[in-house]
């Protein structure tokens, strides 16, 4: 693999730099079975997370990536009070530079900030997570996690189910998965999924239909209320209408399919009770391979710090 | 009195050779007409071989080049953020110059806030004092742009206001501007609106197509702006004010306005800004914030539906919707980004290259969208000398290369996707 | 440059396989796994756990990728292919012996003898290599070495072996 300083979206990497990720991705996840659960690859190197909006879960998957590597890990609090505007992330850029970061993982709810930062810094930049438009690391995890199950991600079918206009998490875990040889189709209400000839990629709008298609992974994205000002559909009826019920569980069940999700779930909404215990629930695997996945980003990242410290 | 020459000119709307004795204003017959253009300080036209040029008179030899009136431009804005007032309006006279515009219509904005007479007032002071080109100030529709509060337009038409427009800003208040037109329909004032519904375009950053699905941007809705123009139409027709819609950015725009026109409506005139024509939104590609503008670019079916608009006739003017924007503000990520692109100080050289040399318009065309039909609308008007202004002529070299670099670049900022490219001709004006 | 061919490659690896069994062997406590860093020196490893099951002495095979444990990470900016490692045992209590292909500066051993101790506590560690070429950088020897090669600290020692290269031969 090249030397590449950041990972801002995957349509930016060469089919050769996601095969290596994924491969070391394996080799990551081994560590996690030794008694000591991490190793001295970034010894000395620091690594800061600057998270403009709330993630519990990505932030300390990073941070146990970089322990794990043995990097130092900074946190940045960015009061989620203040709005934050776009000339204070150019301060914060200032600041982040004085500061000899290595390794800066950064979300934001606007897309394009870390490209912004990237370019302006001598840091390795990794997006965390900005807008609608990139999350990288998950796509690393949930490409892995199919990998992990099926032996390989292409031929495989897998349908992403919910609010795609507002998900990065779709965009970017459609392009790997696609780069990788498998078939996506994407499945939500009415409003919420963009057209065909946007997105290249087969949109459904209920059940009968993403059944029909005979999918091998249901990937189940959050209904994300927090980012509707005005409501996109009725309230009360997600469920009943697109969420993983009791009674397409039996069907998914039956048909030997596989759950997924970014997580955090909304129980009831998504996905009934019943799915979480489910046996081909990879929700839980996709959580410790975000560990592995984001260490072997980590590792692969070339910061060009180097020389001028 | 001496009278300077042009030899050997080719008159750009015919191709017509031409030589021109060119007196000084205030000469005996001061303004000819060439195709129905009335021209400014040209003294009389004769046939190359007829005209006896006396000895030691001043002769420029325009072999080569192209004679046309200089051009006006009906939508520009040209505070320049962290400049003074009076150093805005300096270089945006030289950047318009060099772009061969002679006069422009200037949006209100926040530091030029036309709701006022004092406003006005030294307005007009510092262009006379200061300013290459004639500026005309649009005023506000409303107090601050607000789109609350009429502005005193008995006031501002006695200034010399003939357009009133908000800039950009687009009201929800639809029963104070169908009052506001009521009322100032009666001073003969024109209302320039662009066509919106801001509930539909709030927290959109672009086009929604395949780019905005790519880079994860809410959409901003054609709909939006038909809906908006349909509106406007609706009020002024019942008012019965004079329209002028700006921007016209959609396929679908352009038709709602070629059927009021067809239907019979009078006193109604649009305008499409010269970005509109080039680009799509495909030409943001990877958040070059340059791209983002004010209606957002489009596909390139309105593009094209939007040059036939040009040519029929549907719309009137093409503008530069100049917009300086500071090198920061645009180095910001695409949503924080202000819209907006400069456009004066390549106006002539960038049409020519982009839309006459490849035969999408002709001269004629161009000079009917860029300056009769401009002049019309906003009637400028020399307030000293008590009589209609009209454009002068300019000279123009088509086979000069220009490299849009930020020397050339009088208009204090360098938010133009052409920086770095290279464009064709150069612009005289004025010739002597 | 000279070359050491497959032949007696084929020798050297009978005679190691006989200090094995000689000396390592009747030394060790415990049980014995011979654990062989990635790559090359897996495939030797592979080859002498074989060569010992047919003198029926019974040792586990491990394979160690040390990249992750370089002490020039931090440094170059480099970053090597990751493999996978492979020790289906815990090294507690045991005798291993790390194989490697070429022993040089002695940083692959270090940084080997780090990975094992996270895996748990041997009771006994050995260094074995085909060839040692001299040029030790910190305070760690081979405690065999198939091949003693004869040249120069800068001279770049190849090792080609069947399974990976689809030859075999040492040149320096």
């Amino acid at each position: 693999m090249n030397p590449r300083k950041d990972l801002i979206t995957i349509e930016s990497l060469t089919d050769e730099d996601i095969r290596t990720i994924l491969d070391s991705t394996s080799a990551m996840k081994e560590i996690f079975t030794k008694s000591v659960k991490k190793v001295p690859a970034l010894k000395g190197k620091s690594v800061l997370t600057l998270f403009y909006e709330p993630s519990t879960r990505t932030r300390s998957s990073f941070e146990v990536a970089a322990n794990r590597l043995s990097a130092d890990v900074t946190t940045f609090t960015v009061s989620t009070s203040s709005v934050v505007k776009g000339e204070s992330v150019h301060d914060t850029i200032d600041t982040l530079m004085s500061m000899k970061m290595d390794y800066i993982i950064v979300r934001h709810k606007h897309s394009g900030i870390p490209a912004v930062i990237a370019r302006h810094c001598k840091a390795a930049v990794i997006n965390a997570g900005d807008g609608a438009h990139a999350h990288p690391s998950q796509a690393f995890l949930d490409a892995f996690t199919i990998k992990e199950k099926y032996g390989d991600v292409a031929g495989k079918r897998v349908v992403i189910i919910g609010d795609i206009l507002h998900s990065r998490v779709a965009r970017s875990t459609s392009t790997i998965l696609r780069r990788l040889g498998a078939e996506v189709a994407y499945m939500g209400p009415g409003p919420l999924v963009p057209q065909e000839k946007f997105t290249g990629i087969p949109r459904f709008t209920n059940w009968d239909q993403v059944f029909t298609w005979k999918p091998d992974v249901i990937y189940l994205l959050r209904v994300q209320n927090e980012r509707m000002d005005t409501p996109f559909f009725p309230r009360g009826d997600y469920h009943q209408a697109f969420g993983v019920t009791e009674e397409r569980l039996r069907r998914i069940d039956d048909l030997n399919l596989s759950i997924m999700h970014p997580g955090p779930v909304n129980r009831g909404v998504e996905i009934c009770d019943a799915a979480m215990d489910y046996r081909n629930c990879l929700i839980n695997n996709q959580v410790e391979n975000g560990i592995a996945a984001r260490m072997s980003i980590l590792y692969h990242l070339t910061p060009q710090t180097q020389n001028n410290d | 009195m001496t009278n300077t020459y042009i030899t050997n000119a080719t008159w750009a709307l015919t191709g017509q050779k031409l030589d021109l004795r060119m007196g000084q204003s205030g000469d005996e017959s001061t303004s000819i007409f060439l195709d129905d253009i009335p021209l400014y300080g040209v003294n009389g036209v004769t046939d190359a071989g007829e005209m006896k040029i006396p000895e030691g008179a001043r002769v420029i030899d325009a072999t080569g080049k192209l004679l046309l009136p200089a051009l006006f431009d009906m939508h520009a804005k040209i505070e320049i953020p962290g400049c003074s007032k009076r150093e805005s309006i300096y270089r945006t006279g030289q950047a318009a110059i060099q772009g061969g515009v002679w006069g422009m219509l200037v949006m209100p904005t926040k530091g030029f806030c036309f709701d006022n007479a004092s406003t006005l007032d030294s307005f007009a002071d510092a262009v006379t004092q200061r300013s290459a080109a004639t500026m005309v100030p649009a005023g506000c529709i409303t107090e601050g742009m607000e789109g609350n509060q009429q502005t005193p337009y008995n006031t501002l038409a006695a200034r010399g206001v003939s357009i009133l427009s908000d800039a950009e800003n687009v009201t929800e208040n639809i029963l104070m501007l169908h009052r506001a037109m009521k009322y100032a329909a009666e001073l003969g004032l024109t209302f320039a609106i662009r066509g919106d519904v801001p509930a539909l375009t709030r927290n959109t950053f672009m086009h929604p197509g395949t780019t905005s699905y790519k880079l994860g941007l809410h959409g901003t809705p054609a709909c939006a702006e038909e809906i908006g123009i349909e509106t406007l139409i609706r009020l002024a027709q019942d008012a019965g004010a004079k329209l002028h819609i700006q921007t016209v950015s959609t396929a679908e725009g352009v038709a709602i306005i070629r059927r009021a026109k067809q239907a019979g409506m009078k006193n109604l005139t649009a305008e499409v800004a010269l970005h509109h024509l080039l680009y799509t939104h495909e030409s943001v590609g990877d958040y070059d914030t340059n791209f983002k503008t004010l209606p957002p670019l489009r596909e390139q079916s309105d593009c094209d539906a939007l040059l036939d608009g040009v040519k029929d006739g549907t719309i009137d003017c093409i503008v530069t919707d100049h917009t300086p924007c500071l090198p920061f503000a645009k180095k910001q990520d695409f949503v924080s980004a202000p819209q907006g692109m400069v456009a004066l100080d390549t106006f002539l050289p960038a049409i020519y290259t982009q839309l006459v040399k490849p035969g999408k318009l002709k001269w004629a065309e161009v000079v009917q969208a860029c300056c009769v039909r401009p002049t019309e609308i906003v009637m400028p008007y020399d307030q000293e000398e008590g009589t209609p202004m009209i454009a002068p002529l300019m000279l123009f070299d088509p086979t000069t290369e220009v490299a849009v670099s930020e020397s050339i670049m009088n208009c204090g900022t360098l938010n133009t996707p052409l920086l770095g490219s290279t464009i064709n001709g150069s612009v005289t004006l004025p010739i002597y | 440059m000279p070359t050491i061919k497959q032949a007696e490659i084929e020798q050297a690896l009978d005679a190691w396989v006989n200090h094995l069994l000689t000396v390592t062997v009747p030394q060790a406590t415990g049980k014995l796994a011979i654990v062989g860093l990635i790559s090359h020196g897996d495939v030797l490893a592979r080859r002498l756990v074989q060569k010992l099951k047919e003198a029926d002495i019974e040792a586990e095979y491990g394979a160690l990728d040390i990249t992750l444990y370089r002490d020039d990470l931090a440094i170059t900016g480099i970053r090597p292919a990751l493999h996978s490692s492979y020790l289906p045992f815990s090294p507690d209590d045991m005798t291993l012996v790390l194989v490697d292909d070429v022993c040089f500066t002695g940083r692959t051993a270090r940084a080997a003898m780090d990975v094992i101790f996270e895996y748990g506590r041997p009771a006994k560690v050995e260094l074995h290599c085909l060839a040692d070429k001299g040029g030790r950088q910190l305070p760690i020897h081979p405690d065999y070495a198939a091949f003693k090669l004869d040249s120069e600290a800068t001279d770049k020692v190849r090792v080609r072996l069947q399974e990976i290269d689809g030859k075999e031969d040492i040149s320096y």
